[in-house]
């Protein structure tokens, strides 16, 4: 599992999408400095979260006779469907939090986009 | 084409729902859709089961412009997954529809994404070459802001200058609005599923299969202890439903707090008795009991339970009915009902898995099925409107505040019926406030959330006039 780049990746489209909500309300040139920082903090996260709720997955899940393209389509749309409904609540709680709205959406998004690029090393390694 | 179909399905989406409340967008919402998917899936129309569906949508989506109520609208919703569900795998059971409904509208895109790769179909990006295209645009648009930066605090009209670039002309949210809208259609156009659920929903029947071997010795001693909890429970169901008739049939004038404790406890004990039959029944009837000779008296003492059972939900509709007579009807009562329907529809399946030998699935997919049909057809009725005009006409005791405190569809009902009630302290104020807020509601709505109380609104205003 090539994990750091996924990292990696995944905090690069987080803060892309955070930012891209996080500007509705308003954007200052003097903003710009903000975004290339907030990829610390927000890498921070990606980390936690992947490690902690995706990777289990395909530690646990993997195995000679189970692919990951299998552990992908048995686990990955419950997963989606929980994740979505947290992120929906989150949202629907701070309604009028941009930066809060912004964040449950950069995590529904990332978290998706994370399994599919773990998904899609073995779909590489075979093709 | 596809693409096509997304990106006006997309605009239309931001156009119907930024900024708006819920109303006439729902419904034109549902026409969009239901061509989307029908233009994308020419095939899947062709089937029977996805055309019922459609109809359900169709019909939701009207009552949603009608009814403009919470139930209508949640109905609308249930029968848009259960659409997307259908087009993804038709024949599968209802809850299966739900969940690849769901999961299509949720991650239908990433779904897809990794399928088509996986299967070795070609990107839309394999002409192009993405990594130099995002480098000419992000690595100009990088430095040229860098630089900006930089200069702007070296000259003060170039610092003016650039604080004087507004793009407020540009509504931002709507975009976005609008890209969520393009996910949305993006995901459901071609909808997914989620394999394995799906795979194990078509290769299971309804039909039970005899386990081999037949131990017949186990089988009689199982017999045995069906029959004799069977009987047991039997009399003592009988035992109840005479003490209950017999209450009923003692005194004909019960207070409200009487007759609530006894719908309630009816209710309770109803709950724990059909929970207990069913799992019984289930239990002795789960495997090889259902194709042994000698079962004939353990199957007629469970249909004798059922009919039971079946008389006891009887005695609660007579119980609820009393009620709802004297104190008129509230969503509770009427909960009582959906509640007493499904019993009886929960005995009834519950009668032919035994009678027809049926596994437990057959159990779950037909009860879901029913109560999915339940909530369509619930949805037809306007129940603000239509308790309003029962609990007036027929109630011996009206609760003019519950009648308050329900949502605006009333409004129009108590203001032309107020005069009819006996009404106490400020009730009269307040019906006339409920009245000219929603008015005011009516009258600032947008074309997006118009619903017929609008077109009623004029005719209302009329007829009072003329009454006055």
């Amino acid at each position: 599992m090539k994990i750091p780049s996924n990292l990696a990746k995944s905090s690069l489209l987080a803060t892309g999408i955070f930012w891209v909500i996080g500007m509705t309300d308003g954007f200052h040139i003097n903003m710009m400095a903000f975004m290339f920082i907030s990829y610390i903090p927000v890498f921070v996260c990606c980390t936690g979260t992947i490690l902690l709720t995706i990777c289990p997955f395909y530690f646990f899940g993997e195995t000679k006779h189970f692919s990951k393209r299998q552990v992908f389509q048995r686990f990955y749309p419950y997963y989606s469907i929980v994740c979505f409904a947290l992120c929906a609540y989150g949202i629907y709680e701070n309604t009028n939090e941009t930066f809060l709205i912004g964040f449950f959406v950069a995590a529904f998004f990332t978290t998706m986009q994370s399994w599919i690029w773990f998904a899609k090393e073995s779909a590489d390694e075979t093709v | 084409m596809k693409i096509i179909i997304t990106i006006i399905a997309s605009m239309l989406f931001s156009t119907l729902f930024y900024d708006q409340h819920i109303g006439l967008n729902l419904t034109v919402f549902s026409l969009v859709t239901l061509v989307a998917l029908g233009i994308s899936n020419p095939s899947k129309l062709r089937m029977k089961e996805t055309l019922i569906v459609m109809g359900l949508y169709l019909l939701t989506a009207i009552l949603v412009f009608f009814n403009h109520s919470l139930l209508s609208i949640i109905a609308n919703c249930a029968v848009f997954f259960t659409l997307v569900g259908s087009f993804s795998e038709a024949t599968s059971s209802v809850y299966v529809k739900w969940l690849n409904g769901i999961y299509s509208s949720i991650a239908g895109t990433f779904h897809r994404n990794f399928e088509d790769k996986s299967e070795n179909k070609k990107p839309w990006n394999e002409d192009v070459d993405v990594l130099h295209l995002i480098k000419i645009i992000v690595i100009p648009l990088v430095v040229v802001i860098l630089f900006v930066l930089l200069y702007k605090d070296g000259n003060p009209f170039f610092e003016e200058k650039v604080a004087a670039i507004n793009f407020d002309f540009i509504n931002f949210q709507w975009i976005l609005f609008c890209l969520l809208g393009y996910y949305l259609f993006s995901n459901i156009i071609v909808p997914v599923k989620v394999q394995p659920a799906t795979d194990s929903d078509l290769a299971t029947e309804n039909q039970l299969k005899p386990l081999e071997p037949l131990n017949e010795d186990n089988l009689k001693k199982e017999k045995q202890l069906g029959t004799v909890v069977l009987a047991l429970l039997n009399t003592l169901i009988v035992l109840y439903i005479i003490s209950d008739i017999a209450f009923l049939l003692s005194n004909t004038n019960f207070a409200a707090s009487v007759l609530s404790n006894q719908v309630h406890n009816g209710i309770n004990a109803l709950i724990a008795s059909i929970i207990f039959a069913i799992i019984i029944i289930l239990y002795f009837f789960r495997g090889n009991l259902n194709f042994f000779d000698e079962n004939k008296t353990l199957k007629n003492l469970s249909y004798l339970w059922i009919f039971l059972n079946a008389f006891l939900v009887l005695l609660i509709i007579v119980k609820n009915a009393q009620y709802i007579d004297a104190f008129g009807l509230t969503y509770k009562r009427i909960g009582v009902y959906v509640y007493l329907f499904m019993t009886f529809i929960g005995l009834t399946t519950t009668f032919l898995k035994v009678y027809q030998i049926k596994n437990l699935w057959f159990l779950f997919r037909k009860n879901v099925s029913v109560a999915f049909m339940l909530l369509v057809l619930c949805s037809v009725v306007d129940w603000d409107a239509f308790i309003t005009n029962y609990n007036i006409k027929n109630a011996d005791s009206l609760d003019v505040n519950y009648l308050i405190e329900l949502s605006n569809n009333n409004a129009f009902i108590l203001h032309q019926k107020k005069d009819r009630m006996v009404l106490k302290s400020n009730q009269g104020a307040r019906i006339d406030l409920k009245y000219s807020n929603y008015v005011s509601v009516l009258e600032q709505s947008n074309w997006q959330e118009l619903s017929y109380d609008n077109f009623k609104l004029k005719t209302d205003i009329k007829s009072y006039e003329d009454t006055k």
